[in-house]
């Protein structure tokens, strides 16, 4: 056999053997609505842990945290830094989301909205926008899945039609068994990209340099500024590294698909653990920096998305085809777990807020799992007819979601701090939030190194507040 | 619901949760140097790994004197 081969057979039987371990788990679980989206609300500390951590760490930790390292140095430290500040928010925010969902029975981020504001409007406007967002983001993941089947099959089988069969079948998997299927397969993933990111930060520089610390020797002789940020303003500066790790620490439970994974939990103190034992995995994931630099020493040169590939090209280069396999089913979980609640989360958005909402259709309780069922197997195909159509676009379309999820915050603080916050005034802070960061983004407009993102969030929390006074409908947002 | 009321003052346990946080955000412009390394690693990167990993400790005790474990 090949090494490439053996390489790609072991990554088909982890995600075969992945898919059988899932179907055992939720085996005679009977589907309402609330089971398939929400997990019945019923996912007790262990589960919920390994569903966040399954969900949250994509293929951009796997391969875009290391690829950063290997191009930037400290600038991808943030990644750390913003993941454990996002845990101190969600030990207050996810618990309160829980509780409005539990009590008004939700099951997407959009009935948050709807419901909280008293507006089915808005819930509508909330759900295609989380349904924009969705899409390039899958996309996303269905890239870090080619990289990673180029590299398991050595270049010699075609990826991309590799990445289809992947993501049909994924598509199938969640079709079948929803949210606690996605839960069962994390553990899996979970486990493997555990093992994967300890032989990458680890191993790796231990083969090249005798230990870690040597290796940031190493580093600081060649490259003497590249462990330190750049001062203030500058490009990736300390400024554009304070904003950033704000931005995306509250972003961070914005995910469209992030709602049905809060939604999950038994209890509130459920959520409150999870955000308080999150960080350890998010600690052992700092290794992949190690691996990024390692990469940058063994393997220089890598310019543009290819980055993102380096520390995969050493372990190709020096380790064998089996090894190479494990590595690559790992990351390739780590794109298609993500990827299976993201199709569930824009699924039962238009299932529940558009279609029901709306159109009235599919309110019963089979009718609704039946069509959020076909909705998974849609956005799916959509998804991958948007991957294969328009891969460059796709950075730009991510703009949308990294700077959009963000906007949807000021609302939902507005429901537990500042009650005055009208439908009206969300809505209309959302959608100034987004015309506002995108564009300085997409165009690259200096802001003083502060991030974007914040800029277009300071602006959408005036517009909430300028908004809801000036138009006082008498209306009080609601989280009771 | 909860037998007894949480322990510690609100701003003790306020605090508590700003420490890491701030660490890790608004302190980290005054952690951005190499030296002195800790384990070989320098500065920078042990400031935020070790404040990730105390996080924990942080949030967990925050819970406890909040009564939910």
């Amino acid at each position: 056999m090949t090494g490439g081969a053996i390489a790609l057979a072991i990554v088909a039987v982890v995600l075969a053997g992945t898919v059988a371990f899932a179907l055992i788990g939720v085996h005679r679980v009977r589907m309402d609505p609330a089971q398939y989206i929400v997990g019945g609300r019923s996912f007790g500390t262990v589960l919920l842990w390994v569903l966040l951590a399954g969900e949250i760490y994509t293929t951009f930790t796997f391969l875009g945290i290391a690829g950063l390292s290997y191009s930037q140095g400290a600038p991808a430290f943030y990644v750390m830094a913003y993941g454990a500040c996002a845990y101190v928010i969600g030990y207050y925010l996810t618990p309160a989301i829980w509780r409005v969902g539990k009590e008004r029975g939700l099951l997407t981020g959009a009935d948050f909205f709807g419901v909280c504001f008293n507006s089915r409007a808005l819930g509508v406007w909330v759900a295609l926008l989380q349904f924009v967002m969705i899409v390039p983001y899958v996309a996303l993941q269905l890239s870090g899945l080619q990289i990673l089947l180029q590299i398991a099959g050595y270049g010699a089988y075609p990826a991309t039609a590799s990445v289809c069969v992947a993501f049909i079948v994924l598509a199938l998997f969640v079709f079948t068994t929803g949210l606690r299927g996605t839960a069962w397969a994390s553990v899996v993933k979970d486990l493997l990209v555990l093992g994967a990111v300890i032989f990458a930060g680890i191993a790796i520089p231990v083969r090249f340099f005798g230990s870690p610390a040597r290796m940031f020797d190493h580093v600081l002789q060649t490259h003497p500024q590249m462990l330190t940020l750049a001062p203030g303003g500058a490009y990736h500066g300390t400024v554009w590294f304070v904003s950033t790790v704000l931005l995306s620490a509250i972003g961070f439970f914005m995910g469209p698909h992030s709602w049905n994974a809060v939604y999950s939990a038994r209890s509130g103190d459920t959520l409150r653990r999870n955000a308080a034992l999150l960080p350890l995995y998010q600690g052992f994931v700092s290794l992949m920096i190690f691996a990024g630099l390692t990469a940058a020493l063994v393997l220089p040169g890598l310019k543009g998305p290819a980055v993102d590939q380096s520390f995969l090209l050493v372990v190709s280069r020096y380790y064998p085809p089996w090894i190479v396999g494990v590595v690559c089913s790992a990351g390739a979980l780590a794109a298609l777990i993500p990827a299976s609640a993201l199709l569930l989360g824009g699924a039962s958005v238009i299932t529940k807020n558009v279609a029901g909402d709306v159109f009235g259709l599919a309110t019963g309780d089979r009718a609704r799992t039946m069509l959020t069922r076909v909705l998974v197997l849609v956005v799916a195909m959509l998804a991958l007819v948007f991957w294969l159509t328009s891969q460059r676009t796709v950075v730009e379309m991510l703009l949308i979601y990294y700077n959009g999820i963000t906007q949807f915050l000021p609302g939902v603080v507005a429901t537990f701090l500042w009650r005055r916050a009208t439908a009206w005034g969300v809505g209309a802070g959302i959608a100034v939030g987004l015309l506002v960061a995108v564009p300085l983004a997409a165009f690259n407009v200096a802001t003083w190194g502060i991030n974007p993102g914040l800029v277009g969030l300071a602006a959408n929390a005036i517009v909430v507040v300028a908004v809801s006074l000036a138009a006082d409908d008498g209306t009080r947002a609601t989280s009771r | 619901m909860r037998p007894t009321p949480p322990s510690g003052a609100s701003w003790l346990r306020l605090l508590l949760a700003a420490i890491p946080f701030a660490a890790l955000s608004v302190l980290v412009p005054v952690a951005n140097r190499v030296e002195p390394r800790i384990f070989g690693i320098p500065f920078l990167l042990a400031w935020i790994v070790g404040w990730v990993l105390l996080t924990p400790a942080f949030l967990w005790t925050i819970g406890r004197l909040e009564r939910h474990w």
